[in-house]
Parts: C-alpha cells; structure tokens; sequence
C-alpha cells in the first residue's frame, strides 16, 4: 500500500508538470463550486472511461431509501497518470465522495476526492476548471 | 501554479463517523477525512535543444499548453480587450451571445487550432533520410485527433473545402517551424470565451523550442471576417519527460450536460456568421 501510494505521488509530480487541467469542459458552467457535497455509500457502478471516469455510490438515506449519486471523475487518462488502476475502486467498496453538485439540482456531481472505508488510501478526482 | 494542493495522507483516527450523506467541505460540520499537503511541481527539463540528423530541431517529446484554453487574449499574452477591441460588430454580438455550456468542444468536437487542451499532443518528424513529406501532430484528447502539416513545399488549394482543422503547409525558418494553415470551417471556437472566427481565418504557427523543455508557440491570427486587423498571441509548452500519450475516446461516455445542467443536453454551438 505504501508503495502503490508512492507511485501515487510521483505520479502526481509527473501531473503537476503536465499542468492543472484535467477536464474536457468548463467544470463551473456544469458544477456549482458553492454547492459543495459530502457522500458515504457503497460503490454500484464504476465507468473506467473517458472523457471522464464515473464512480456511482448507493447511498442510504436515513428514511431507507438508497440514492444513486454519479459522480464524474477526471478523464481515464489523466487518473491513469495519478496512479489509478480500473480496480483502484471496485462494486461494493464503501467509499466517501467528496465533491460539487450538479447545477442541475441531480443527485450528481464532479469529484474532487474519493476516499476508501479504510483509510489507507487516497485517491483524487479532482477536475480544475481551468 | 508552483505548488499543486496535494491529498497525501489520510489520518483514519481524525475521520469522524459520518452521515450517510453531509454537505460542506472543509467548513463548519463538514468532516476531516485528510490533511493537505503540498509537493513540489516537478522541473521542466532546460537542457539544450536536442536535434535531428539533420541538423533539425527534434520537437519530439509529449507536450502540454502552448495555446490556449479559457481565453484567447490573457493565455495569449496580451491585454483585457486587445483583441476583444478588434471584434466586427457581429462577431462582438455573437461572442457577446456565446454560452460556454453550448461550445462544441463539450460535444467531443474538435478543438481548433491554436487552441489546446488539458491533454498532451505529440510531434511526429520525417525521421528518415529523405526530405521530409509530411508532419502529424497528435493529440491525446480532446478529441484523440491529428493534424497533418504539408512539408514538401505544396502550396494551398485554390479551392479548399472547410474543415474542422484546415489545410497546413510547414517549412523550417532557421529553427523554427512555420505552420501555415487556411480552409478552417467556423465551428469551433478559440476559447471557452467564445472568441470567433470565420472561414477566412488564416493562423501562421511559429514553434521555437527554446531549450530542451519548453517550445514557444507564437501565432498570427488573421481573420478579416471577425476582426479589423490580424493578431499575434504567444504561447509556451512544456514538456513532460517519461509521459507517452494514452488513449482518449471522448465519445465513449460523454455525459456532458446530460443529467447536470437544467434542461439536459444543449445542442452545440456550431454556428457563425449568420
């Protein structure tokens, strides 16, 4: 874990050299940066993609219904180039999803943090709008 | 940006229990579920300029910047309202109209030239020993496309159907390469701004690599259609040592808008003069 979190890093040398832009659209004309979001849920769905990756997450609400939040990710090329993996998350996984909510009001939105139930790894989602 | 905010260390006794869902970053009530760190921007390599066999200059290497993304006139070096000063009356109006939610570029269309993406592109050279024919540059995203420059001295069609890159001739100028490009269509636009241009556009490219990790990008925009007078805007890449393009289907799963802007998908702003 130490390692791949280590190649996680230098991955993000490599990025940051590549300069801070990572989305194919402007994030502010899509996302409210003003609504900001916090889920914990369990992952149902993950699209290794592009433009963007996508990782869905079931959440519980406390009345018992469950709630699919969508939450877009950087481009698979550019979380590629962070360190992740298609397994860096998988079905089933508890994760915590931080992010910026959909302008639209969906039970959506861009991550900028994606976090796993056991607290060893860190793993960013971050799209700048730049 | 010299330092980049960097999640680097997750301090599992610091997390609270969470609720199922809460809003709020960082603020009051939201939950510590990290510190944040810095790390340091990796140098651009500064070596000299690595050349050819013959004697020209390599620009392989794999690329980021040197055009712009937001805004034509600040990427480009220039001053609030030096090219919006030079806007026609419709173009003025047409920018003025321009929603950024509806550029094409969103669609996975192509972004133009000279404009670049947060995806790397690569120089492909003539690399052997005869004169070079033809140069490509590719580009990761958006969208995974190539532009191929003319190098064995054609001139331009007469008569050019338009296309969404145009028609491009190079030649070397000591140790810059000129990419002279005309038979642009007017779908895309400069900028997440809106800056617009017509099919008289006509964009003279000035690569300079000025060492081993930077190449300038100096272009002259000349479009008697949209502005009173031609431009020039400056631009640096960078290289990005040990990097290798990958693969970028744009329209693989494009949700742009679909579910995130009230409304739903827009249809794309291809329009021009009208």
């Amino acid at each position: 874990m130490r390692k791949k979190l280590a190649v996680s890093l230098a991955s993000v040398g490599l990025l940051c050299s590549m300069g801070p832009v990572f989305a194919h659209h402007s994030v502010a004309g899509e996302y409210d940066v003003n609504k900001p979001v916090t889920v914990k849920g369990t992952v149902s769905k993950i699209e290794w993609t592009n433009p963007h990756a996508r990782i869905y997450v079931d959440v519980a609400e406390p009345n018992g219904k469950v709630t699919t939040w969508n939450f877009e990710l950087q481009a698979r090329s550019a979380l590629t180039r962070l360190g992740w993996t298609g397994k860096s998350v998988k079905i089933g996984d508890t994760v915590t999803v931080e992010g910026d909510r959909a302008r639209s009001g969906a039970t959506g939105g861009h991550a900028t943090a994606v976090l796993l139930a056991d607290g060893s790894k860190v793993l960013m989602g971050a799209n700048n709008d730049n | 940006m010299r330092r980049l905010l960097v999640v680097s260390v997750l301090v599992a006794t610091a997390v609270p229990l969470l609720a199922q869902t809460q809003t709020g970053r960082g603020g009051s009530g939201a939950p510590t579920v990290g510190t944040v760190n810095t790390a340091k921007r990796a140098a651009v390599p500064t070596g000299p300029v690595p050349r050819l066999p013959n004697g020209h200059v390599d620009l392989d290497g794999v690329w980021v910047g040197g055009g712009p993304i937001n805004d034509l006139e600040k990427d480009g070096g220039l001053k609030p309202g030096e090219i919006d000063s030079l806007l026609l009356p419709w173009a003025k109006e047409l920018m003025s109209k321009r929603d950024v939610t509806l550029e094409p570029h969103n669609q996975c269309l192509p972004m133009g030239v000279p404009r670049v993406t947060p995806f790397p592109y690569r120089f492909v050279q003539n690399y052997t020993d005869k004169a070079p024919t033809h140069l490509f540059i590719l580009h990761e995203g958006n969208i995974h496309t190539y532009r191929q420059i003319f190098m064995d001295g054609r001139k331009h069609p007469d008569d050019l159907d338009s296309t969404w890159l145009g028609h491009s001739i190079g030649r070397w100028e000591g140790d810059t390469l000129v990419i002279d490009t005309v038979g642009y269509n007017d779908k895309w636009w400069f900028d997440r701004r809106g800056h617009p241009h017509t099919e008289q556009l006509h964009t003279i490219e000035r690569w300079t690599r000025k060492d081993m990790g930077h190449l300038e990008n100096v272009v002259t925009i000349d479009d008697p259609g949209a502005y009173t007078k031609p431009f020039t805007v400056k631009f640096m890449a960078t290289w990005t040592p040990g990097n290798e393009l990958l693969e970028y289907i744009c329209q693989e799963n494009n949700q742009y808008g679909v579910q995130t802007l009230p409304g739903g998908l827009p249809a794309a702003d291809t329009g021009g003069r009208r």
